[in-house]
């Protein structure tokens, strides 16, 4: 219990930590799709801030809706029908026509994908495509190459001002990583959205481009939402974690305490799933099972089939929300309201 | 050198074509009954006659000689002579041939322009009321057969509303002096409008048949391909930078569409020549489908084999010609050739 109490001793509750002015609120925001049978709830009551220049990471495994919630915030996927509400900067998004949507998108929020190879444009050269953004607003055509220059040098793209005319095809993948976050970033929107932003790279270069992305968003202050199943590549980037798991959001807790504590025994398990250098394990943890289909939700605690702790309450209560001493916001009977 | 060779390969592809339909046609000239001297000398000549004939002719040499010579004679562009007009069917089919391409591009044209705004329309309001109805008019279209669309048209414009000539090239007395050999043109060369608007008038019915089916099916593919660009991972980014949907749509989209769409449209105005024959015919046009068509009904065998060549020729160029226009909207292609001259 050593580590415990060092953390544990002068942590400042959390109802009174400093926490940044807030830029995006999202209040229950649920995500429905309409299948042929049935109405599927992807996602169910979620509800999270990010503050100004603030870096928050969602993470969940596949199908956990962390890439559908990423979506809904700039309202991508018109097949899904959205509640709740998401407020940014003091605009309900939800509410907005899908022109006023539009104006929204690129230039106050942006968003990198997964799969740099398939982001692109083929037929449009670079320049064109990171000038779009600018273009669309009305600047002038000079002037957003300008500005697509700069941003693209700022990724630090080698020789960015002789390849503004190059097409996608020439470029590695972690090349047109960073031509796609040129994309987001020259709008200089204050949220850059990244869903799993660094999957489809190799390690080497998804180290690359997680420092670029840190060191802009601390010279810009600009708020992050890091998609990601990796909790490898969280633990230096965000300051603050959410754990989603079948369409709700389990735990989420400042990184350092929630990586030293996690309160969550899905929480714990996906990080003794995460291989370390510094101990030495004859075999890996894993979560046996697989996360339900959404359609397919257990009852009570969607996580309590493959729950080592699981009880009796668990098979058929949903937990509410419980703030920890640690400051942790979780949703389960071990933390209950007794 | 992609680029290059990518031409190259299609180039090499085409020679083998026309050389094997070459030989498809020197195989048809030996099958078909009767003595090739006999035809082309005539019906009465004597035996002495048929015989000089065929030495002329070559025909007393062995067949595979024949076949070299034969091959010979296409490559200096000498499709045969006719028996009817016992004119070298290259220089009838050079008379006719203009007429023909002006039926086709007119047809092209306008079949473009049908179908083009109606896939981007469709495309970008998927599943609304007009995409719905656009689908259903171009399943019709691409339904109705050529001969049925053609008596149609003629039974209405041309006979109960009277708004356009039932059929020939121009009206008796208007005619502009013989320059390109497409009237039009020869009009608009001549500055004389109102022989312009008459042999347009003469010319639109016949490009309506042709466009019709071209227009319902480069509109299915575009429409389809639009739909397909549409949906992929591409779009997401694009959305994501604020664009609206008419520029995803026409700046994404379109662009990307093309290479499939312009690919189609060669495959189907090279096959227009072929439909050249009804719709000529029916039109009682000039042209190289009524050329072949009169040729048949005359039995001038050297005639329909020339012209058989010279269309299967056109077809392979067509389609050549779109093969190079793909290759060069690519820029994974066209990019391959500058890197590699750069080095």
């Amino acid at each position: 219990m050593g580590v415990d109490t060092i953390l544990t001793d002068g942590i400042v509750p959390a109802q009174v930590r400093r926490r940044p002015e807030s830029l995006l609120q999202v209040d229950q925001l649920s995500i429905d799709i309409a299948t042929r049978d049935a109405n599927v709830r992807l996602v169910d009551n979620v509800s999270f801030g990010i503050g100004r220049g603030e870096r928050v990471a969602l993470v969940g495994e596949s199908g956990s809706g962390k890439s559908v919630t990423a979506q809904a915030l700039m309202r991508l996927n018109s097949r899904v029908k959205l509640s709740g509400r998401v407020q940014f900067d003091g605009t309900d998004l939800l509410s907005l026509s899908p022109r006023q949507m539009t104006a929204m998108r690129g230039q106050r929020m942006g968003m990198v994908f997964q799969d740099p190879m398939s982001s692109l444009d083929p037929l449009m050269t670079i320049g064109d495509q990171v000038a779009e953004t600018l273009r669309i607003r009305g600047v002038s055509k000079r002037e957003a190459r300008q500005r697509a220059l700069d941003v693209l040098d700022e990724l630090k793209v080698e020789r960015a001002a002789e390849r503004l005319d190059s097409f996608p095809h020439e470029f590695s993948g972690g090349m047109r990583q960073r031509v796609v976050l040129a994309m987001a970033l020259v709008g200089e929107p204050h949220l850059l959205i990244a869903d799993e932003p660094t999957t489809a790279l190799d390690v080497r270069v998804q180290e690359r481009v997680l420092d670029l992305l840190d060191e802009i968003s601390r010279r810009r202050s600009l708020a992050v939402l890091l998609i990601t199943h990796d909790l490898g590549i969280v633990a230096g980037f965000a300051d603050r974690v959410m754990v989603m798991y079948s369409g709700r959001i389990v735990e989420e807790n400042e990184a350092t305490l929630l990586f030293a504590e996690p309160q969550h025994p899905y929480t714990r398990g996906l990080l003794e799933a995460v291989p370390r250098a510094d101990i030495t394990v004859d075999r890996l943890r894993s979560i046996s099972g697989a996360p339900p289909a959404p359609a397919a939700r257990p009852s009570g605690c969607t996580f309590h089939p493959r729950c080592d702790h699981a009880m009796a309450v668990c098979t058929s209560v949903e937990p509410g929300e419980t703030i920890t001493p640690l400051g942790a916001r979780v949703r389960c009977h071990l933390y209950g309201e007794g | 050198m992609a680029y290059l060779r990518l031409i190259s390969q299609r180039l090499v592809m085409t020679v083998l074509t026309l050389w094997g339909l070459a030989t498809l046609v020197f195989i048809m000239i030996k099958l078909i009954p009767g003595d090739e001297a006999q035809v082309a000398a005539g019906p009465g000549a004597s035996p002495e006659q048929v015989a000089s004939v065929a030495k002329r002719l070559g025909l007393d040499l062995p067949v595979l000689q024949q076949y070299l010579n034969f091959l010979l004679r296409m490559l200096r562009g000498d499709l045969g002579t006719s028996v009817v007009s016992s004119k070298p069917v290259l220089t009838e089919l050079a008379a006719v041939l203009p007429s023909t391409i002006e039926l086709m591009i007119l047809a092209s044209i306008i079949g473009t322009v049908i179908a083009f705004p109606m896939a981007l329309v469709a495309a970008t309001y998927r599943g609304k009321a007009f995409d719905g109805i656009t689908r259903i008019i171009a399943v019709t279209g691409g339904a109705m057969p050529a001969f049925w669309l053609a008596l149609m048209l003629q039974f209405f414009f041309g006979n109960v509303w009277r708004i356009t000539p039932i059929s020939g090239q121009h009206s008796f007395g208007i005619s502009s002096p013989n320059v390109t050999g497409m009237p039009t043109l020869d009009a608009l060369l001549a500055g004389d409008m109102v022989g312009f608007l008459d042999a347009m008038a003469y010319l639109i019915l016949p490009a309506i048949v042709f466009a019709i089916p071209f227009a319902a099916q480069v509109f299915r593919l575009l429409r389809a391909s639009l739909l397909g660009v549409l949906a992929s991972d591409m779009m997401l980014p694009v959305r994501a930078k604020g664009a609206s949907t008419s520029r995803m749509v026409l700046r994404h989209a379109l662009p990307n569409s093309l290479l499939p769409t312009v690919s189609l449209m060669g495959v189907l105005i090279g096959g227009m020549v072929g439909g050249a024959i009804l719709v000529e015919t029916v039109f009682a046009r000039r042209g190289v489908g009524s050329f072949l068509a009169n040729s048949v009904a005359l039995k001038d065998t050297y005639a329909v084999l020339g012209a058989v060549m010279f269309v299967g020729i056109a077809v392979c160029l067509v389609n050549l010609v779109a093969d190079i226009i793909t290759l060069m909207l690519d820029p994974r292609i066209r990019g391959a050739q500058f890197r590699a001259g750069a080095k």
